[in-house]
């Protein structure tokens, strides 16, 4: 159901971003990397079951799963989200407990190579409808996340159920979050402390965010979205 | 999530949201209408209760599950009080379409909202029924406010009584946490007009309960003035709502409102004459107490705006005649009948012969007494909200982009052409969650605003029979209710669509 056309390219297709960018949040390279670890770890347990992949993720996020993994890294997935819709850094950080907690109430359950992606953009979606009071709607984020519209719907409905709608974190959860994201980091490269921004984001005023060229950027999307090669898969 | 008390267990909760069928409830009648999906009157199977079904629309593609429902959803999922409409499961269609909108939030049924109460024919509520209604009003908000919840669209139409006298907050579709710590941005284009907070009027994005308390400083007066006290135009007209707010209340300035002049829009919207506060004066025939407490609620600075948990405290609620019990309140005829279904056939009719006629292209020539359509009338003007479907344009939730204004239950009214609120004679439903498709009486044969415009304000034919300045305009006026302000009213159904 998830067979979209498979490619190999993607990944030089999607715009390109610079890793330095200063004005990228730091809650996004702590998050890939938290997330890449995660994923490599459960590939390795998925494997060493033997059973394969599939029979070890139980059917519960099977409507997550691609075909095959997306080209693009988790880090700049996430970077991408960020830059196209501009959400709160602080989505991020929901958008992972709320992964967190549906892998928690779904025992069995595997954030993999073949899942994640959606995963992440369903999550950071949900958490920018709750968060920020100006958000983009579901089509633009099928767009960034290259995803059809459609999909990202069901994803979205198969997301929320899942989670019971259990979609409320308070700060001291969001919190808590934060400190073991940080941690996690200090554990990995030993050294820098990096702080996840707390911050929800300003809400431009309207005046503000009609300036933004939006419709220029859908362009430069579509392009290399919608002609079947970027997408994921 | 709720922990059980020691030695309490949860085994009495119920299976997770969404795991049962919409078969387990028989749907008894169509209780409202509107254009984000039905409401039902409906009946549990197993248990006979009566509940109230409000299906989820979902076949806006591009906006997908709507912002509104899972805010409300969210929201209701952790507020659990007498006061607060209880979300009790959320189910699905049986086939397994819950991807095609065969989603449904199930609600505890209510008969009443305050706004169809009151305009029932010949309806006075007694001081103690007010103060009755007014404390449970207090009592749900402030327990809101504790849980950090603003409910930003309190009005009659959203506080649903059932026949116990019971009183409850519904429509969480508007409300979000917020957080003292947080301090983020919020939007300024919720609350409808008539009930919006000079703050918000005024621009400021950075606003916390005080905002729901100017609301229910607006309708405490209204309850006691017998129509409401700011009836502002249309949506596209901020200013027109501010000096009705500056000519009861005063003009804010950096004495009475410290900080008022960083607000973004004040140096478009400050007074251009110093205006004096006459509230007292104006209502000088109410109750001491209750003004009392009334220029508390309508305190023009949000932080010296009294709270609710401190209204609570005031004088007024425990002075003879003292609250009554809710108990001992009257039980007003149910409203969901015939006779309301056959009102909402023939705007249905209409409503389809509009339609017709708009394709034609020829409504204008066959209405010219009516208003224009709607189209023309729902350009914002600044700085109003542009349309939210446009490609790429972010959405802004709280204006009602989304479409679907998860009410629990009352269409935000069929638009109706000025005609009055207070029908003369001829039992207008008192609405519950639902009638309102008929209120506002004849109604004007134009269909809903296509989804996803967000300003109402069809109509607009209703005499604004100016609240204008003077006192006269405030006065009593011997009983008050009746036919006489229906063009008044029917201006407030204008405002309803707005978030439609």
């Amino acid at each position: 159901m998830l067979a979209i056309s498979v490619t190999d390219d993607g990944q030089n297709r999607l715009p390109e971003q610079s890793e330095q960018d200063p004005s990228t949040p730091r809650v996004l390279s702590i998050l890939s990397v938290v997330l890449e670890r995660l994923v490599n770890r459960n590939e390795i347990l998925s494997l060493s079951s033997g059973g394969g992949v599939p029979a070890r993720l139980g059917k519960n996020l099977e409507a997550f799963h691609g075909v095959r993994p997306p080209a693009i890294t988790i880090a700049k997935y996430l970077d991408r989200i960020y830059k196209y819709t501009n959400c709160s850094p602080a989505c991020f950080v929901v958008g992972y407990v709320y992964i967190d907690r549906l892998v928690h109430r779904h025992p069995g359950s595997l954030v993999v190579r073949l899942n994640v992606h959606r995963l992440l953009v369903t999550s950071i979606m949900v958490a920018a409808k709750i968060l920020d009071d100006v958000h983009y709607n579901n089509a633009f984020y099928a767009r960034v996340g290259g995803v059809t519209n459609a999909e990202l719907n069901r994803l979205e409905v198969e997301f929320l159920f899942m989670l019971d709608f259990e979609l409320t974190v308070t700060s001291r959860v969001f919190e808590s979050y934060c400190l073991h994201l940080e941690r996690e980091m200090i554990l990995w490269n030993g050294t820098t402390t990096l702080k996840i921004e707390r911050r929800i984001h300003t809400t431009n005023t309207i005046e503000d965010i009609a300036e933004i060229p939006i419709e220029e950027d859908m362009e430069s999307f579509s392009s290399t979205l919608s002609n079947g090669n970027g997408g994921l898969t | 999530m709720a922990l059980a008390a020691p030695g309490q267990l949860n085994t009495t909760e119920s299976p997770a949201w969404g795991s049962r069928s919409v078969d387990c409830f028989e749907k008894l009648e169509q209780i409202g209408e509107g254009t984000y999906g039905q409401v039902y009157m409906a009946r549990e199977i197993r248990t006979g209760e009566i509940v109230a079904l409000k299906r989820i629309r979902m076949d806006n593609e591009r906006e997908g599950f709507p912002i509104t429902a899972i805010r409300e959803i969210k929201i209701l999922k952790k507020l659990h009080h007498e006061n607060v409409i209880k979300l009790k499961e959320i189910v699905t269609s049986p086939d397994g379409n819950k991807y095609k909108g065969g989603i449904y939030m199930v609600f505890e049924y209510m008969d009443h909202d305050l706004t169809g109460l009151a305009d029932r024919p010949g309806m006075r509520f007694s001081v103690a029924q007010i103060k009755c209604y007014m404390r449970q009003l207090l009592t749900g908000l402030h327990y809101c406010h504790v849980n950090q919840v603003l409910h930003r669209d309190i009005k009659g139409s959203n506080l649903l009584i059932d026949n116990e006298g019971n009183l409850k907050l519904a429509d969480f579709g508007l409300a979000r946490s917020f957080s003292n710590d947080h301090n983020g941005n919020l939007t300024n284009r919720v609350i409808t007009l008539w009930y919006r907070p000079p703050e918000l009027l005024l621009g400021t994005t950075k606003y916390g309960p005080a905002v729901d308390m100017w609301s229910v400083g607006c309708i405490f007066a209204e309850l006691l003035h017998g129509k409401p006290i700011f009836p502002g135009k249309d949506e596209a007209s901020q200013p027109e709502q501010l000096s009705k707010i500056f000519e009861l209340c005063g003009a804010p300035d950096e004495n009475n409102w410290p900080g008022v002049s960083k607000i973004p829009w004040y140096n478009n919207f400050k007074p251009t004459r110093p205006i004096k506060r006459r509230l007292r004066d104006v209502f000088r025939h109410f109750d001491r107490n209750a003004l009392e407490l009334l220029e508390k609620m309508l305190t023009l600075d949000p932080s010296q705006r009294i709270s609710a948990k401190d209204a609570l405290d005031a004088e007024y609620f425990w002075i003879d005649p003292l609250p009554c019990d809710p108990k001992s309140l009257p039980k007003y005829e149910s409203s969901h009948e015939f006779q309301t279904k056959k009102k909402r056939q023939q705007q249905r009719q209409q409503d389809e012969a509009a339609k017709r006629q708009k394709i034609q292209h020829q409504q204008q020539q066959q209405h010219s007494r009516l208003p224009p359509p709607m189209q023309q009338q729902m350009r914002p003007g600044p700085p109003a909200v542009p349309p939210m479907h446009g490609g790429g344009q972010p959405q802004l939730v709280a204006a009602g982009g989304g479409g679907p204004g998860h009410h629990y239950g009352k269409p935000r009214g069929g638009p109706s052409a000025g005609s009055s609120r207070y029908p003369q004679g001829g039992g207008n439903p008192s609405a519950g969650y639902n009638h309102h498709p008929n209120r506002g009486g004849g109604g004007g044969p134009y269909p809903p605003p296509p989804q996803g415009y967000g300003r109402g304000g069809a109509g607009g034919g209703g005499g604004t029979s100016g609240y204008g300045v003077g006192p006269p305009n405030y006065s009593q006026g011997g009983g008050g209710r009746g036919g006489a302000m229906g063009g008044n009213r029917g201006q407030q159904y204008n405002n309803n669509n707005t978030w439609q």
